[in-house]
């Protein structure tokens, strides 16, 4: 392929330029404003040739997966192969594994009851089944989000959470500001700035509603990506959980949850659920990587009316953000440490 | 039971042009993966000029010609890399600066790619593959199950990587790799040059591939490199550190059981 770059002052005479040198056949492959004015066009033109290799081609390249697909039917056919993770519906046995993941008592009831009445004989994919009649999955679209407020208690990990938000919108093209309510908080602003400036964003602190309100405002005409770091709080506190109700309303913003996964099962429930009723919609899990139960991480996921945006998986903002599937949810509730293991 | 508990997932890092930033894309693909929970297994397949081991400081590199050749096992052939504290991972490289594999052909790709299919061991095989569109590195890329080219603002990189798409398409009878722009100045830059790539393949291959995603161009990867370390361990919250994230997510990382749907493209 040949491949050339053109600058002219306007598109008409840079095309004129493109049939002249390069012929009818060109295509134009890209386009952008020159630097100090002027149009760049860049044209590909495919030369007829005879690549080296041609004569080597046509090599099946599927005899290997040909191999494992017949040894993996030959080992499905022998039934004497016991493998773990084909384990047949029993609902003592689920609730057994329910309580260890301390589920609360009530969800992991009506679990129980759901994956029975699902009448999958497979007890992972049945109890999949119910719990994609409770989860909602709702993860972040970066391209077209406004602004986060994050709202949580105290280490949840709501800092963190600004800054891997920054990386996803930074990485879809966005340009991002992160701004601290939380003025007050030991830190809290110094470990903000920090993450802005690996993420080459800009950070604004807020002291009042008033100025959060403007400095959304001022972001969201630009079309930046805003998220709004908060002080920790409880939800369940109805005086507290009213003023950040209140920062909640501001036009474009988007309150989001953000909670641990090393809370107490009940207790997280109780907080999405206080969450829920001062506005939030979907909620980010944190530090799933850390707990060994996962009935927090299930409690949060099933909140009646609120959405899992993501869970995370790890304190470095490389570690992302990340969508939990019901399946993935099953396996983890139903299948004991050992068999997740393999 | 899956095909993954099979076979490990082949992922192919290529890009015809060289300096492209391969080597350090593909390694930190391979952390980024380790890190993930996943058993990661990582290829220099630059058969004539191996230097993954060089990037990594390690001492060394592990035995790919003895193994190809059947004189030794993989876990014989093989050396295991653990950064502090990130989870550790396995080398395969021929000895640099050997030069043992220079005069590779498709017989010995498709038989390195047939043995690592075979590494049931790995979940995921990252292949660093050699610069230039030789017939090694080609029949390698059409053998993996992701195969990424990688492709910089640079125009000669970009009539390189639409050189390695073009025979990529052919041996595969069409299917296309999967772009990732390195040393990008911005997401916009990034965009345009994926933009051109994919309007080339379009145009003259009838094929349009993905656009994976992109890295930024981060000084703190060249530092990084020059001294012989990965900017994961260096710089873990560089932006160039988080998009190899991204990247990873995006071709399906698992951890465990859990599968990660990629959020973002």
């Amino acid at each position: 392929m040949q491949l050339r770059t053109f600058i002219a002052k306007d598109m008409k005479s840079a095309l004129a330029s493109v049939r002249a040198e390069m012929g009818p056949e060109a295509v134009i492959v890209g386009s952008e404003r020159a630097k100090g004015g002027g149009v760049l066009l860049r044209a590909a033109l495919e030369e007829p040739e005879t690549t080296p290799f041609e004569d080597e081609i046509g090599t099946p390249v599927n005899d290997v997966d040909a191999d494992f697909r017949d040894a993996m039917i030959s080992r499905l056919r022998d039934k004497s192969d016991s493998k773990p993770g084909r384990r047949r519906f029993d609902r003592s046995e689920l609730l057994g594994s329910f309580a260890r993941h301390r589920l609360p008592d009530a969800l992991g009831h009506a679990l129980a009851e759901a994956s029975a009445k699902t009448s999958v004989s497979d007890m992972t994919l049945a109890l999949a089944a119910a719990i994609d009649a409770r989860m909602k999955s709702a993860p972040i679209d970066f391209a077209s989000a406004k602004a986060f407020l994050l709202l949580g208690p105290n280490g949840a990990g709501k800092t963190a959470v600004a800054a891997k938000l920054g990386a996803h919108a930074k990485l879809a093209g966005r340009k991002v500001t992160l701004i601290a309510a939380d003025v007050v908080g030991a830190g809290a602003v110094a470990r903000l700035n920090a993450f802005a400036e690996h993420l080459d964003a800009a950070v604004a602190t807020a002291d009042s509603a008033y100025a959060l309100a403007n400095l959304t405002g001022d972001a969201v005409a630009l079309g930046t990506f805003a998220v709004i770091d908060t002080a920790g709080f409880d939800p369940r506190q109805p005086r507290i959980a009213a003023v950040y109700a209140a920062l909640a309303k501001i036009e474009a913003v988007e309150p989001l949850g953000v909670l641990s996964a090393l809370t107490d099962a009940e207790e997280i429930a109780e907080m999405a659920a206080a969450l829920a009723h001062i506005g939030v919609g979907r909620l980010i899990v944190t530090a799933v990587d850390l707990a060994r139960r996962a009935g927090a991480l299930a409690a949060a996921a099933m909140t009646p009316d609120v959405g899992l945006a993501h869970i995370t998986r790890s304190p470095f903002v490389a570690g992302g953000l990340e969508t939990l599937t019901p399946l993935a949810l099953s396996r983890l509730l139903a299948e004991s440490e050992q068999e997740s293991a393999q | 039971m899956t095909l993954k508990s099979l076979r490990p997932r082949l992922t192919a890092v290529g890009s015809g042009k060289g300096g492209t930033g391969k080597t350090f894309v593909a390694l930190a693909l391979a952390q980024a993966f380790a890190d993930l929970g996943e058993r990661v297994l990582i290829c220099d397949a630059d058969l004539g000029l191996a230097n993954v081991t060089v990037q990594l400081g390690a001492a060394s590199g592990g035995d790919l010609p003895s193994w190809l050749a059947g004189r030794i096992v993989l876990t014989d052939a093989i050396a295991h890399v653990a950064l502090a504290p990130h989870a550790g991972f396995d080398l395969l490289s021929a000895p640099a600066g050997s030069g043992a594999l220079a005069d590779s052909d498709a017989e010995t790709g498709e038989r390195l790619a047939a043995m690592l299919k075979r590494a049931a061991a790995y979940d995921r095989v990252l292949i660093d593959l050699g610069a230039g569109v030789g017939a090694a590195t080609m029949t390698l890329a059409a053998h993996a199950d992701d195969t990424l080219v990688l492709a910089t603002p640079d125009p000669a990189s970009l009539t390189d990587a639409y050189a390695f798409a073009k025979l990529m398409v052919k041996r595969t009878g069409g299917r296309p790799p999967s772009i990732v722009v390195n040393m990008a100045g911005s997401a916009g830059e990034a965009r345009r040059t994926a933009e051109s790539l994919i309007r080339s393949a379009q145009s003259f291959l009838k094929v349009t591939p993905d656009y994976l995603g992109y890295i930024p161009d981060d000084p703190r990867v060249t530092e990084a490199v020059r001294r012989q370390t990965m900017p994961c361990v260096l710089y873990p919250q560089s932006p160039a550190v988080a998009a190899i994230g991204v990247l990873a997510g995006a071709l399906g990382g698992q951890i465990g059981n859990l599968k990660i749907v990629p959020s973002l493209r």
